[in-house]
């Protein structure tokens, strides 16, 4: 399982490049692509900070590239976050340890199903959005939009809250 | 059983968290985009039922074993309703050492499926292991939330020490009135040639020397000395040990009486056992089958225990210690209260062997080398050699044995000697 998270690595680091392929995206691409592997073998924190700097590199190399938003690899980099945290803390927990059988499938089987439904769900979202955005003009959309995040994001930590503190490895 | 967030949620809100910073300090909305699958994962959070009805068993393939041998652990486990990913660990005691599997599972399971989980263990230090508790995690699919319980099955594996291989043992002075495998100094019904003595009636025809009878012309027969056992009493001092377990002194000194009880046993001797932690701890001498499965289980009770009191030779009862009885003492010889318990055994006049395992080897095995140590070490030799000079001007026999070194060498050059004495 470490060896699917490792290839999901290479591939969100990879992303980027294909979008601009300069120094400055290499050279993070590179931080965080050690960082992840490190991660990988070790703790999720560092994996946090690697999948962090994987986002910093994507950023930037949408700055330098511009244009035109680029909703499908961007679903696609969402999904690939996802996959790369659960599969490597999968990895994880199964280090030495015996696997049952019918787990690995059902595991893999499980994945792929929220890729799937995660990716076309947001890319109804991002079409919904883009439709929105050309329908309504909104005056002060970078207030608006940092608004709607911090809402988003309150919102998260309350629903979590409610649930029970986090259970240590 | 309650179930709790992971940290891997929190990981997966981190990340999504900074993709609407990023997407808000940048005014890309691919960011955003990419923040949303984060957060669309956390939906699945919520619809993990806490497990209930589930079950597990726990079988050994072998509930007593000796040191050293394995024995494989296998835990079923069944379920009536739907696990999606359930872990299970089970910690394994210090004696125990896992050879082959994993004491951690990960299963998934479907309504009233079962699964088989098997691991191999090996026994390294004799003792009551106790397999008690094995921990469960139940996950959901994506390992957002879990929910942990710990449930109890009872196994108990008994493992007894090592006997040690033997073939020569001390030889008793004295001998009893039963039948055993030691020639005695007494003469009667055996088939042990000894002495010639005139023609009395009422002896046997079978026992007429027709040699010395032919040629003093006159009749003679043979005596024969008599075959009689011995009672053995193992002394065993538990008042400290050395060495880092399963090679402490208290673990050689184990083995070597369990060596000594098989050894014994086996030439009809009565064995009997006294453990000295301070107070006495005994088992009555006998023999047979019953009392060997008694001494063993009394090894493997023997452990260290720490006491101030310190009680008299004199306070075991007679039919504990008879006195015709080879005493073979087994003690590193640390603590001065059993090098007193020793001088007041051989005053009172018991046959004794001290069977010294030296604790140097074992703690030198346990300890970075250095120079210091080494210095150590050998003053700490010349102190354990002083020691014994002290009890054998005493009259006591020290074997010095060396644990990492097979026993038989060790008993090897006092056993001739012993048995000369039997014979004189």
């Amino acid at each position: 399982m470490r060896r699917l998270a490792a290839v999901l690595t290479l591939v969100l680091v990879g992303c980027p490049l294909f979008i601009v392929s300069s120094t400055a995206v290499l050279a993070l691409g590179a931080a965080a692509m050690i960082l992840c592997f490190l991660g990988i073998l070790l703790a999720t924190p560092v994996l946090v900070g690697g999948m962090v700097l994987a986002l910093g590199e994507y950023t930037l190399a949408l700055w330098l590239a511009g244009g035109p938003p680029r909703l499908a690899g961007a679903a696609l980099v969402g999904v690939l976050l996802v996959l790369l945290l659960e599969t490597a803390d999968f990895g994880r927990r199964a280090h030495r340890a015996t696997i049952g059988p019918g787990l690995l499938l059902a595991q893999i089987r499980s994945w792929a199903t929220f890729a799937a439904l995660a990716g076309i769900g947001t890319l109804a979202a991002g079409a919904a959005a883009s439709v929105a955005s050309a329908a309504v003009r909104l005056p002060w959309a970078p207030a608006v939009a940092a608004a709607g995040a911090a809402v988003t994001l309150v919102g998260v930590a309350f629903a979590l809250a409610a649930r029970h503190l986090p259970l240590r490895d | 059983m309650n179930v709790r967030l992971t940290p891997l949620a929190l990981s997966v809100v981190t990340v999504g968290a900074w993709g609407l910073v990023l997407g808000v300090l940048s005014g890309r909305a691919e960011l955003v985009v990419v923040a949303l699958p984060l957060l669309l994962g956390l939906l699945r959070i919520g619809r993990t039922a806490a497990a209930r009805d589930w079950s597990l068993t726990r079988a050994l393939s072998a509930a007593r074993v000796f040191e050293g041998e394995r024995v494989t652990v296998t835990v079923t486990v069944t379920a009536e309703q739907p696990l999606p990913l359930l872990e299970l660990f089970e910690p394994l005691p210090p004696s125990l050492r896992l050879v082959s599997g994993h004491n951690r599972a990960l299963f998934t399971l479907g309504p009233g499926r079962s699964v088989e989980w098997r691991y191999e263990v090996e026994c390294v230090r004799r003792g009551r292991v106790s397999l008690g508790t094995v921990h469960a995690r139940f996950w959901d699919r994506a390992g957002l939330e879990a929910g942990e319980t710990s449930v109890r099955v009872p196994g108990v594996l008994q493992v007894y020490p090592r006997p040690l291989p033997l073939r020569r043992l001390p030889g008793p002075r004295r001998m009893q009135a039963f039948v055993g495998n030691y020639v005695a100094p007494s003469v009667g019904e055996g088939i042990e040639p000894g002495d010639i003595r005139a023609f009395v009636p009422g002896d046997r025809v079978r026992h007429v020397n027709w040699r010395a009878s032919l040629r003093f012309r006159r009749l003679f027969v043979t005596q024969y000395h008599q075959e009689r056992n011995a009672d053995v009493v193992l002394m065993l001092d538990t008042l400290t040990e050395a060495g880092a377990p399963p090679a402490t002194t208290l673990d050689a000194s184990i083995r070597a009486a369990a060596a000594l009880v098989t050894g014994y046993l086996a030439r009809k001797d009565r064995v009997g056992l006294i453990e000295y932690c301070g107070p006495f701890r005994w088992v009555r001498p006998s023999s047979g089958r019953a009392h060997q499965e008694r001494l063993f289980e009394a090894l493997l009770r023997a452990d260290v225990m720490f006491s101030y009191v310190t009680q008299e030779v004199a306070l075991v009862p007679r039919r504990v210690l008879p006195p015709q009885a080879l005493v073979v003492a087994i003690s590193p010889l640390l603590d001065p209260r059993f090098e007193k318990a020793l001088v007041d055994l051989a005053a009172r006049g018991f046959d004794l062997v001290v069977l010294s395992p030296s604790p140097i080897p074992l703690v030198r095995r346990a300890m970075r080398p250095s120079a210091g140590a080494d210095l150590a070490c050998r003053l700490w030799a010349l102190e354990r050699r002083a020691r014994a000079d002290a009890l054998h001007r005493l009259g006591i026999t020290i074997v010095d044995w060396d644990p990492t070194e097979p026993l038989e060498a060790a008993l090897g050059g006092l056993t001739p000697s012993r048995r000369r004495r039997v014979a004189s």
